[in-house]
């Protein structure tokens, strides 16, 4: 509303200051004819050099009793403007004799013409152009507004600010990093856990939080990396499930059949059966143990990613779920490569959502149309997932 | 709302302008007052709603509302505030917008003080620069509109070229738009009097003021462009003759041919159509400058057609203004009552000599910028038009024309008297020649020419002292009342003087540090010292050093005199990290009015490094020469009287040492 009042003040003090000129000279004028030397509302601009040649007149006078200029050189100054001046008041005189032309009626059109084409104009080629409904948006501002009304990207960019005047922050890592993985960009949250890790030193959940980002990041294939992070945080607590679960899922996609199978054995010794990871970790072991030695769960980074969100309860399930919406949320809004489309594909296949799965599929396959190598993984992995 | 009330703003000043483009002008032509009057007021609301608009734009910037696809493509939320602030014309969008706020500036300085001036002159003034102010509002609105939005913005902007992260490079554009942009009121009010088909008295009273605020910015302008280029591209060069460069140069020497035939006009109301011609010609070369600058046709002809919007536009625009102002001056000049008679020695005899030969200066570099643009889209060949041709027929033109400055304010108004200004010269002419015979004892025949250079020096120099001197009889009347009538001597007088001893030193700066510049070029390693002009420079090492935005390797250098050290030099290259773009940092020494520069080259695998040492003897003069000009125009400014120029009585010419010429100025 501001806005709009804002736009009428201005828009009302420009066409004044057209309008104000044509009624007040108006008036005055009327009052000259009245009274006024003759002359003085016609032939302005003859006046204007009469006047100079006067006023040259005079100061060539006042030269002359500063002692500014010589006799000699005064005089001929003299002549010269007097010559001028002559000319001047001829005409002058010439021109007072030629008759006023009435002049009412264009004064009329153009107060109209201003009236209506300033605001018209104005307004119509501002709503064309411009974007009135959109605020201003100072980035100190967008970053400060309070908490619940912004999104994550913009409460991130405002950590990640944070961070980059302030690397040594170690808490600041350590709360951005599982932002990051619920905005799935494990690459980044791998190395908040790294710069929290350098900080505020080793702890199992961040050791282990790093090893499942790099995991994650890797599209579910345990790496060196990965794997070191988890055994670090197994010799800080042996007794800790989930670095033990992937270090025995390691084992799993290694092939290292004998080793796994003593792996998932030990973990499950003794486990609470009401926990969520361990049906997952006994179908593991049953298919190591059992018929075929390859994974019969719908792909082996799939198993991952739907054991780890079992692992603990609820929110952990929640969590994944986060990622994978998120994820959805941004390849659908901004695109991606093809590798994560087919990270969305395969997670929604693996938290049980086929139609999720096939609309992801479709979107991918839209979105990669012009890469033929990456339409055809992405056929591939429907065909492999049996979508 | 700061923003969109910054682009309301310049939608509306774009429909007042429209508003002032024809009332004014019809109300001058039917002689009918109120429509006249509508021009002051407008002018100052103009100067107000662009400058909203201005600092809407600055406002965006200095919170960094990257909403604004204009803050967002040219700023960084990390940039220092000085750059924030110089952001808002480092860009297309943004430096078009300070165009047209100087322009509206300086049509409301006309609407504000412009009282004396006749009502239907000022009226038509106004109405031609709402025209040339309307047409960059269009250009503005319609092609490069700095207000454009986004709707969801991204945090962070791609920040501003490095090489416009320079203090130097932040002040030099709104110098130099205010010399180009303030040309504009004088074609205005020759476009006008064109129009109205008389030239006022009044008329030739305002165009040398307001000619001379402009020439003083470009003046400025120029020599703070050439400084950037001396201490940042490494080549210890002040001139390029690079097309930006001329693109400024030819409105200034067509301004300074202005700013010469404005006095006669304004004093003996001669060359009045010539000055008019000049004065659209000097605009029109400005508007050129921009379209070389704004259309990319410099960068390459191609990226001109990258963009045709623009280009096409703008040189729509150019067409328009410089084609219509010369139509309607071949139409309308020869209606025009022409001034005074004079005879060839005169004072208006030796301005109109300064006029052809600044002309033909100016149609020189006109040539050698714009023929290999023509060929290039003409025929598609490359050819590069370099100092060399610039050298054979600029320079020519400057040594006569050099010559004669000292001649000109000794000579008297209408017929002068050679002999008689010699006699007043004598004593200048004298000194040359000394100064050239010094050279010639001090440098023997090393350089046959520069001697001849610095002797023309000292003749612009103490020729500009003598007039003031001679003027006042300083040894005829005794000192205490001499030094009197020097106090009292008119401001035009001391401007003229003090400019043109200001070209002296450019030209002295310019002989000496090309002439005598002692220059190594080597390969140095840490520990090693060159011998140079009676320094010892030593190379101490390369060290590597981190900015705020930046990575460089700086070279740091000891500098030594007879054993003593005096300086420690640091020049370095540096890696703007944002956009991997090098930049050189000359180091420099600066004793008395001379200067040693060091430059670094390329990193030898053994420590060594590739470095460029120049001893340059006076060449701070260059510039220093130019401030002392634009001061001397500044006191030319103030001068407010009412001048007239009367021709000396015949009679005194036999009188041959009494015979103080144009007595009245």
């Amino acid at each position: 509303m501001m806005f709009w009042i804002s736009i009428a003040a201005l828009t009302a003090a420009a066409a004044l200051s057209v309008l104000m000129p044509l009624a007040r000279t108006r008036q005055s004028l009327a009052l000259s004819s009245d009274g006024g030397p003759a002359g003085a509302a016609t032939g302005v601009p003859l006046d204007a050099d009469v006047e100079v040649y006067r006023a040259q007149l005079d100061e060539l006078e006042r030269d002359l009793e500063r002692g500014l200029i010589n006799k000699a050189d005064h005089a001929s100054a003299r002549t010269e403007i007097a010559r001028r001046l002559l000319a001047a008041e001829e005409e002058r005189t010439r021109r007072l004799q030629t008759p006023e032309r009435s002049v009412g009626r264009s004064r009329r059109l153009a107060t109209l013409a201003v009236i209506a084409l300033v605001p018209l104009l104005s307004l119509g080629l501002y709503l064309t152009l411009g974007s009135p409904d959109l605020p201003d948006q100072p980035l100190l501002a967008r970053l400060e507004a309070p908490v619940e009304n912004q999104s994550v990207d913009q409460l991130v960019a405002r950590v990640e600010r944070h961070l980059s005047q302030n690397p040594q922050d170690g808490k600041g890592w350590d709360v951005v990093a599982p932002v990051y993985m619920r905005i799935g960009r494990p690459e980044d949250a791998a190395r908040a856990y790294g710069n929290s890790i350098r900080l505020l030193g080793e702890t199992e959940g961040r050791l282990t939080s790093q090893g499942e980002a790099l995991t994650v990041a890797n599209n579910g294939i345990i790496s060196a990396a990965a794997q070191q992070a988890f055994e670090a945080a197994v010799r800080l607590d042996p007794q800790a499930i989930k670095p033990r679960f992937f270090l025995a899922l390691a084992l799993t996609q290694d092939g290292s059949r004998d080793a796994a199978v003593a792996a998932w054995t030990r973990l499950l010794d003794g486990a609470d059966e009401t926990a969520a990871w361990v049906p997952v970790a006994r179908q593991h072991l049953a298919d190591l143990t059992g018929t075929a030695p390859a994974p019969a769960l719908p792909g082996p980074d799939a198993a991952q990613v739907d054991a780890a969100s079992r692992m603990t309860t609820g929110d952990r399930t929640a969590m994944i779920e986060g990622m994978v919406a998120g994820l959805d949320e941004r390849l659908r809004s901004e695109g991606g490569s093809a590798e994560e489309w087919q990270r969305l594909i395969r997670a929604q296949a693996v938290l049980g959502r086929a139609d999720a799965a096939r609309e992801a599929a479709d979107l991918a396959r839209t979105a990669l149309v012009d890469n033929q190598e990456a339409l055809a993984q992405i056929n591939a992995l429907v065909a492999e997932l049996g979508l | 709302m700061i923003v969109e009330l910054g682009h309301f703003a310049l939608v509306l000043a774009f429909a007042l302008a429209l508003v002032q483009s024809v009332l004014p002008l019809v109300g001058a032509l039917r002689e009918d007052r109120p429509l006249m009057a509508v021009a002051a007021p407008v002018s100052v609301g103009l100067f107000l709603l662009v400058g909203l608009s201005f600092l809407g734009l600055t406002a965006a910037y200095l919170t960094s509302d990257f909403s604004v696809l204009n803050v967002y493509a040219n700023s960084h939320s990390a940039k220092p505030l000085i750059y924030k602030i110089s952001g808002v014309w480092g860009n297309h969008e943004g430096s078009v917008l300070l165009w047209v706020l100087i322009l509206v500036f300086f049509g409301a300085l006309v609407g504000l003080f412009g009282s004396t001036i006749p009502a239907p002159l000022k009226a038509a003034t106004l109405s031609v620069q709402a025209w040339v102010t309307t047409g960059f509002l269009a250009f503005l609105l319609f092609t490069s509109n700095p207000f454009e939005r986004i709707p969801s913005p991204p945090l962070e902007g791609q920040g501003l070229n490095p090489i416009l992260q320079d203090i130097g490079l932040a002040i030099h554009p709104p110098l130099l738009y205010v010399g180009y942009v303030g040309l504009s009121i004088t074609f205005s009010f020759a476009v006008a009097a064109l129009l109205l088909g008389r030239i006022d008295a009044a008329w030739a009273r305002w165009v040398r003021p307001w000619t001379l605020l402009a020439w003083v910015f470009l003046t400025l302008g120029i020599a703070m462009g050439s400084y950037w280029a001396y201490y940042e591209l490494g080549w210890g060069g002040w001139w390029f003759w690079d097309p930006v460069e001329n693109a400024s140069l030819m409105p200034w020497l067509v301004g300074t041919a202005l700013l010469h035939s404005a006095i006669v006009m304004e004093k003996r109301e001669g060359l009045k159509v010539w000055t008019i011609l000049l004065a659209i010609f000097a605009f029109s070369l400005s508007l050129l400058g921009t379209f070389l600058v704004r259309s990319g046709v410099l960068t390459s002809v191609h990226a001109f057609a990258t963009d045709p919007a623009r280009g096409v536009f703008i040189l729509g625009l150019l067409v328009l203004f410089i084609g219509g102002s010369l139509t309607l001056y071949a139409w309308r000049a020869p209606m025009l009552k022409q001034g005074g008679l004079f005879a060839p020695i005169s004072r208006e005899g030796a301005l109109v000599l300064n006029n052809l030969f600044l002309s033909a200066a100016a149609a020189a570099v006109f040539i050698g910028t714009l023929y290999p643009l023509a060929l290039d889209v003409v025929t598609g060949e490359k050819i590069s038009v370099g100092a060399p041709f610039f050298n054979l027929t600029f320079g020519p033109l400057m040594v006569p024309l050099l010559l004669a400055v000292p001649f000109g304010p000794v000579l008297a108004w209408k017929r002068g008297d050679l002999l008689a200004a010699c006699q007043r010269l004598y004593a200048a002419f004298g000194l040359a020649v000394v100064a050239i015979l010094f050279c010639y004892w001090l440098w023997g025949g090393k350089a046959a020419l520069a001697p001849l250079g610095v002797g023309l020096a000292v003749w612009l120099m103490v020729g500009a002292v003598a007039e003031l001197i001679t003027r006042v009889r300083l040894f005829d009347v005794g000192l205490k009342r001499g030094v009197a009538r020097l106090v009292g001597l008119p401001g035009s007088a001391w401007g003229t003087a003090i400019a043109h001893f200001g070209v002296g030193m450019t030209v002295l700066g310019i002989v000496t540090a090309s002439a005598f510049q002692d220059e190594r070029i080597l390969t140095m390693r840490p520990g090693e010292t060159v011998e140079l002009s009676g320094y010892d420079v030593t190379f101490d090492g390369v060290a590597p050093r981190r900015g705020p935005n930046f990575q460089e390797d700086v070279g740091l250098f000891t500098l030594r005199k007879d054993g003593a050290v005096v300086d420690r030099l640091e020049p370095s290259k540096r890696i703007y990290e944002a956009s991997r773009m090098p930049t050189t940092e000359a180091g420099i020494h600066t004793a008395g009015f001379s200067q040693l520069y060091l430059s670094l080259g390329e990193a030898r695998g053994d420590g060594g490094v590739d470095v460029r040492v120049y001893f340059k003897p006076l060449v701070t003069l260059i510039w220093i020469g130019c401030v002392v000009m634009s001061f001397g125009g500044l006191v030319s400014i103030f001068d407010r009287r009412l001048r007239v120029g009367a021709p000396t009585a015949a009679r005194s010419r036999s009188k041959s040492r009494s015979a103080l010429p144009a007595a009245a100025e």
